[in-house]
């Protein structure tokens, strides 16, 4: 049993960090991500940036005590906005010793990490239980955690007859002492999350808050604090599913076909608990490949729709894909990436998908790809891509991943603007002699018809066509009707504006990166720069076409190095030479169009890259003093 | 507002095709208003528009003044289309207006129903007209002396069947002495539907008159019914009645007989009350007339042989089949 | 949704405008001399006259094929897609229009074999759109091979010894779809069968499944030639909320009146198989209509803006 204090206990030593990364992590059923989720809420509104990864297990029901079954949240708290979910965690709470070994052997705990486990197990009547929890201490003992017993199952059975439904509120009061956290945010945030139970559990739980608050103010000798700075103007917090889900409404797009798909589905999760009443649907067709033609049947008739898949949906959408860029119907794709190949890691993050995306038609055809960089970017690259997939008459694909998908955390609220929404559809006459692609030559750009416009009764067709969409029989015009189709997008690359680079615009070693992964490689670079290494970072969000101005930008620097979650051999691995080297597929991408010799760094941990690791391969390619 | 809250049941049993008819006034008045904005439009106000409309991730990696300048601007119309694209909005704009009003009319004193119903369309109409006229201005077509006529205040009767297949819903106040279910005939065309609010004292059965086989009809006392009335594809006529009218609803997808069409859950029996101009007499004639329709016919018209299920609503029929045979065997107790 | 009037053509054409069946004639058919999809293009341009469908909001979808050119060959919207996948185009334009007529050319490797679960899910959206299902027994645009409707021992490139196995039977399939609504067959060789049907099944709202018999004439001339050659060898299935067609009845002799609404007995004549049966199969407008279920009423910009307002409220920090 824990001591209950008898006498006064001494003030607690206060540690007072600019940032601070805990976990919570149980049996799966056991609550830990609803401790964790109204954590970090009430995190963001006290003022912290807050980044918040769920920990997923692979299974939907793992049996219980196992290291497989570890589910929870991670949550990095910082004084300022935090861009990833970082290094290694700081504090644990675990309700057993079984799933904190499985956080410890994925190296995710900091090596003087403290670990507040439930350690009724200890004391169990099960003797292979205790043996369990006794080798899982002495595991632990290799690194220098603080172990904190506490007797969690005890202290719930005061208030809770079965324990496994009390411990995460217990564990929130625990949490909420240590880190300072305002108690009547965290009551009216519970008020919130039980608002479909009764009163009387909504009081259960505040009951068990505040005897961990008070259990951890008699027995836990120190705090943290982490300033705040209260936002000053509006935030809302969210993940980037829904941050996508809301940038479709605010598009607004009509129609949303799917089919289920991890880790892209709770984007229409989402949809379909509030599209209807903005007048949209989500349809959850037969298939992955039912799901795109029936976007493109919605958005040949109207306004543009989109489908939302991941890697193995998007293989399959392959031949409708390249029917929206044959009949220049527009159409938006969200490809939210996961481990590949085949069914690959379902649930994990990777930015493998890349030249499937661009290049995985077959034929050539030529679309826009676009990759948001946070969750913010999620909700606005919506509104972007549903705007070009119109003008360009063309599919636009947005790239997210797994780590966007289930990241959460705090952004500026949106200043909405009605301009963004798609407009009525034009039924005016068609003028006379229009054709179905009355293509302007030097662009290729043309005026869409839609089925319901007097004079138009055009068919569009996948069979390769001239301008009036007449099947192409003569020489010449399947090598005119591809330039048109493949012009837009030369067109497109000549309006973007150049990418910034963050930091300075010359230096030894400038890292590239598309996606997820702009917050850890910015926070990598500001360390290496701390460190004295001259180096920068650059982040681009347009893949198809590229972003322009990158010769120049790269020239300015020794070395150029992309940073990707996706596989790429090493130099020095066994029979891989410079010739027959795999790349990372970015690095492929940029060597391409720049002819620079990008090299690249690329992990496939599944798991967000840590700033951690990325420093190291800037450590790796660039010697102190110079680069290599 | 409107005072009786039977008006709200009615339009909310009548929401989607009001909102569609709607999404179809605002979608010609943001054409319009479109197209107007862009006559004057120099590259600056466009270049702005543009940055809007790509919306802050386009806005910040897009030249939206290169990005507008990309597209042609919108063809300049000359003064007269402009000057009936300018009046189409003004129309446009007061029907969008109107909200929920749009779709609410009120038989007053001295005004027959049908006229009620005429004058309410006739705003409607107008606003079809002003759809046309914005896409044949927009598309370079618009004739003055051909066309602009359009934008007069048009009655049911001058409709085109597009117009009658697209017309809006309409809910109608009246008083049970007024309720001339004649007067609704010509109405019931295309996918028009009226739902009639009935205040006071009512003729009980006024509008079987109303029946035919591709007309939806129905009589309710508390708007049970009134959900089909909306789906139904074809001209709909309801009235929502006070208590001890009869209650029926026609459903012409229900079978191709007149009672497998009907169902009659209250029939009153009278002495009835003359109301305004309604004789008691009539008013039997109406009901007698709903009995008759909804009477089954003893043999169920089916395959031959008899193979087969009896079609929708014919439940009934089956329980008084059955009754009759245990009547006329006299095992009936 | 969205919700158009298209009040336009109309007027441009005049509402006392009637619209002769040379109106929805398109390119020039380019089909083979004798191909039964000649007398299916004359079928339906005939239907659309008789409707008077307006060109303009007709729009008919096709997949891959001999049979799936017919959108070309019409003078109203067309979208020539993918091998197998005209259902979901056709579902994706009749979700967002509603107001749009839609028909769908398929042929027999397009429907019954590549497009397969298309199709059965397309039966049970039951989406209102007359699909026609121009079933030749065999893949014409590809040269000669078996198809899942080939009959059992047909010589084809694929199989030159003899396809293997028994054909697929594609009316008793959909009469095992979950709210299928419209099944019918017709043939090529009876035109005014043929017209009667597609009219059926384009009155029905739902959606109207039509299996037409035909022959190519290169490949599987002799396919239903008993069928074709002793008309006593077909029977109309004939009742008056399906198909009658009373000059046809000295030919046929041959009648089963059949009450559409009678699932059983409709499986049962599905399956006889010494015998072609014409007619509607089955046919029940009650079932639910998916564009129906999934109608929603349409948002201006301003009402879609202050409903989000109110969302991002939900996750403001």
């Amino acid at each position: 049993m824990s001591a209950s204090a008898t006498a006064a206990p001494a003030p607690p030593k206060v540690l007072r960090v600019p940032e601070h990364t805990v976990e919570i992590v149980s049996d799966s059923g056991e609550g830990a991500q609803k401790c964790g989720q109204i954590f970090g809420a009430v995190s963001a509104k006290m003022g912290n940036g807050v980044w918040t990864v769920e920990l997923i297990p692979a299974e939907i029901q793992p049996p219980p005590r196992v290291p497989e079954g570890a589910s929870g949240n991670r949550i990095r708290l910082g004084e300022h906005t935090v861009t990833n979910w970082g290094d290694r965690t700081d504090l644990v709470v675990a309700f057993n010793e079984q799933v904190l070994l499985a956080r410890h052997r994925v190296d995710a705990l900091a090596d003087n990490a403290v670990l507040l486990v439930e350690d009724c197990w200890a004391r169990s009547e099960d003797t292979d239980i205790v043996a369990q929890w006794n080798a899982a201490l002495k595991e632990l003992s290799g690194k220098h955690y603080r172990i904190i017993p506490v007797a969690m199952e005890d202290e719930c059975l005061t208030i809770v007859d079965n324990p496994k439904k009390g411990k995460n509120m217990y564990a929130l009061g625990l949490l909420a002492r240590i880190y300072g956290r305002d108690m009547e945010l965290i009551k009216a945030q519970i008020a919130h999350a039980f608002r479909k139970k009764s009163e009387e559990v909504y009081k259960q739980n505040v009951a068990l808050l505040e005897l961990g608050f008070h259990w951890a103010e008699d027995n836990i000798d120190f705090r943290v604090e982490i300033p705040t700075h209260p936002a000053e103007t509006p935030l809302v917090v969210m993940n980037g599913n829904e941050a996508i889900g809301m940038g479709a409404i605010a598009s607004g797009m009509e129609l949303c076909a799917m089919y289920p798909i991890t880790p892209a589905t709770s984007v229409s999760h989402y949809l379909s608990e509030v599209f209807e009443k903005f007048g949209g649907i989500v349809h959850q067709a037969e298939d992955e490949i039912a799901a795109a033609g029936v976007a493109i049947g919605a958005s040949y008739s109207g306004k543009v729709a989109f489908t939302i898949t991941s890697g193995p949906g998007l293989a399959l959408k392959t031949e409708m894909l390249g029917l929206a860029v044959m009949t220049e119907t527009p159409l938006v794709l969200v490809d939210v990436q996961r481990g590949g190949p085949s069914t690959g890691l379902p649930t994990k993050v990777e930015q493998s998908d890349l030249l499937a995306a661009i290049y995985g038609q077959t034929g050539d055809a030529p679309h826009i790809v676009m990759a948001p960089a946070t969750i913010e970017e999620c909700f606005h690259v919506m509104i972007t891509a549903r705007r070009l997939a119109e003008t360009f008459r063309t599919l636009v694909m947005v790239l997210t991943d797994a780590n966007l998908a289930t990241g959460v955390s705090p952004y500026p609220k949106p200043t909405l603007d009605e301009q963004w929404q798609a407009a009525p559809l034009d039924l005016a006459p068609v003028r006379d002699g229009q054709k179905p692609y009355d293509w302007n030559t030097e662009t290729g750009l043309s005026e869409r018809i839609i089925p319901g416009r007097s004079g138009g009764m055009f068919t569009l067709t996948g069979l390769s066509h001239d301008d009036r969409s007449k099947v192409a029989y003569a020489a010449d015009i399947h090598q005119h009707s591809s330039a048109m189709r493949s012009r837009k997008i030369a067109v497109l690359q000549s309006l973007l504006k150049p990418p910034t680079v963050y930091g300075d615009d010359k230096g030894d070693l400038l890292v590239v990166g598309w996606g997820s992964t702009k917050g850890a490689i910015e926070e990598a670079v500001d360390r290496a720069r701390n460190e004295g290494f001259k180096v920068s970072a650059l982040h681009l969000r347009f893949l198809s076409p590229l972003e322009p101005g990158l010769k120049p930008i790269f020239k300015k620097f020794k070395k150029v190095m992309t940073v990707e979650i996706n596989y790429s051999d090493e130099i020095g691995d066994p029979y891989v030479t410079e010739e027959n080297r795999r790349r990372g597929q970015l690095s492929i991408l940029l060597r391409n169009a720049t002819l620079v010799d990008v090299d690249c760094w690329g992990r496939v941990p599944g798991e967000p890259l840590r700033p951690m690791s990325i420093l190291e391969a800037i450590r790796g390619r660039l010697p102190r003093g110079g680069a290599a | 507002m409107p005072s009786d809250p039977r008006v709200a049941q009615a339009l909310a049993a009548l929401a989607q095709p009001i909102a569609e008819f709607r999404a179809a006034v605002q979608g010609a008045l943001a054409q319009a208003d479109a197209f107007l904005a862009a006559q004057t439009a120099d590259a600056a106000s466009q270049a702005v528009r543009a940055a809007t409309e790509l919306g802050v991730f386009g806005g910040a990696h897009v030249d939206a003044a290169r990005f507008a300048a990309m597209f042609p601007a919108v063809a300049k119309a000359d003064k007269t289309s402009l000057a009936a694209l300018e009046k189409a909005a003004g129309i446009l704009r007061r029907v969008a207006g109107q909200g929920d009003e749009m779709a609410v009319a009120l038989v007053t004193d001295g005004v027959k129903l049908g006229a009620t119903i005429d004058a309410a369309l006739a705003g409607a109409g107008q606003a079809f007209g002003a759809i046309i006229i914005t896409e044949l201005v927009r598309g370079g077509r618009f004739k003055k002396a051909e066309h602009e006529k359009l934008l007069d205040p048009a009655e049911f009767r001058a409709w085109n069947n597009a117009e009658r297949r697209f017309a809006p819903p309409l809910v109608v106040e009246v008083d049970g002495a007024d309720l001339h279910a004649g007067a609704l005939l010509d109405f019931a065309d295309g996918r028009e539907k009226i739902v009639l609010v009935v205040r006071g004292n009512a003729p009980p059965a006024a509008l079987v008159r109303c029946i035919t086989p591709g007309t939806f009809v129905l009589q309710t006392v508390d708007g049970t019914g009134l959900d089909r009335l909306a789906g139904y594809e074809g001209p709909a006529i309801a009235a929502l009645l006070p208590e001890g009218a009869a209650t029926f609803m026609h459903d012409p997808n229900a079978g191709k007989e007149p009672w497998q069409r009907l169902t009659v859950p209250f029939l009153p029996t009278g002495p009835f009350k003359a109301v305004g101009g309604f004789s008691a007499w009539q008013m039997e004639q109406d009901v007698t007339m709903l009995a008759e329709l909804a009477r089954t016919p003893f043999v169920v018209p089916s395959a031959p042989g008899g193979k087969g299920a009896p079609a929708i609503g014919a439940g009934e029929a089956v329980d008084r089949i059955a009754s009759w045979l245990l009547d006329t065997s006299g095992l009936k107790a | 949704m969205s919700y158009t009037c298209g009040l336009l053509p109309v007027l441009e054409q005049g509402d006392d405008h009637h619209y002769e069946m040379s109106e929805y004639e398109g390119a020039r058919a380019r089909w083979c001399p004798g191909c039964g999809d000649h007398s299916v293009l004359t079928a339906v341009q005939r239907l659309l006259a008789a409707e008077q469908l307006i060109p303009e909001q007709t729009v008919f979808v096709s997949g891959i094929g001999c049979s799936s050119r017919f959108p070309h060959y019409m003078k109203t919207y067309g979208f020539h897609g993918l091998h197998g996948r005209a259902l979901p185009v056709a579902t994706g334009i009749k979700l967002h229009r509603p107001e749009l007529t839609v028909f769908v050319a398929m042929g027999d490797g397009d429907c019954t074999s590549i497009g397969a679960a298309h199709w059965i899910h397309a039966m049970r959206y039951n989406v209102d759109m007359t699909a026609m299902m121009l079933d030749n027994g065999i893949y014409g645009l590809t040269k000669n091979q078996t198809s899942p409707t080939t009959p059992q021992g047909f010589k084809s490139n694929t199989q030159p010894y003899g396809s293997f196995l028994p054909a697929l039977n594609p009316i008793a399939a959909s009469l095992g779809v979950t709210n299928a609504s419209f099944v019918a067959q017709t043939a090529e060789w009876a035109p005014s069968h043929l017209y009667a049907t597609l009219r059926a099944a384009y009155k029905h709202k739902g959606f109207s499944f039509v299996r037409i018999l035909q022959r190519c004439p290169v490949y599987t001339p002799s396919l239903f030639q008993r069928a074709v050659q002793d008309p006593a060898n077909i029977t109309l299935l004939v009742h008056d909320d399906g198909v009658v067609t009373p000059d046809l009845e000295k030919i046929y002799q041959s009648q089963t009146h059949h009450d559409p609404r009678d699932l059983a007995a409709a499986r049962a004549l599905a399956e006889q198989s010494d015998r072609i049966n014409l007619g509607v199969f089955f046919k029940d407008p009650s079932k639910p209509r998916y564009e129906e279920t999934r109608r929603v009423a349409p948002r201006t910009p301003v009402e879609r803006v202050a409903l989000l307002e109110k969302e991002f409220a939900r996750y403001a920090v």
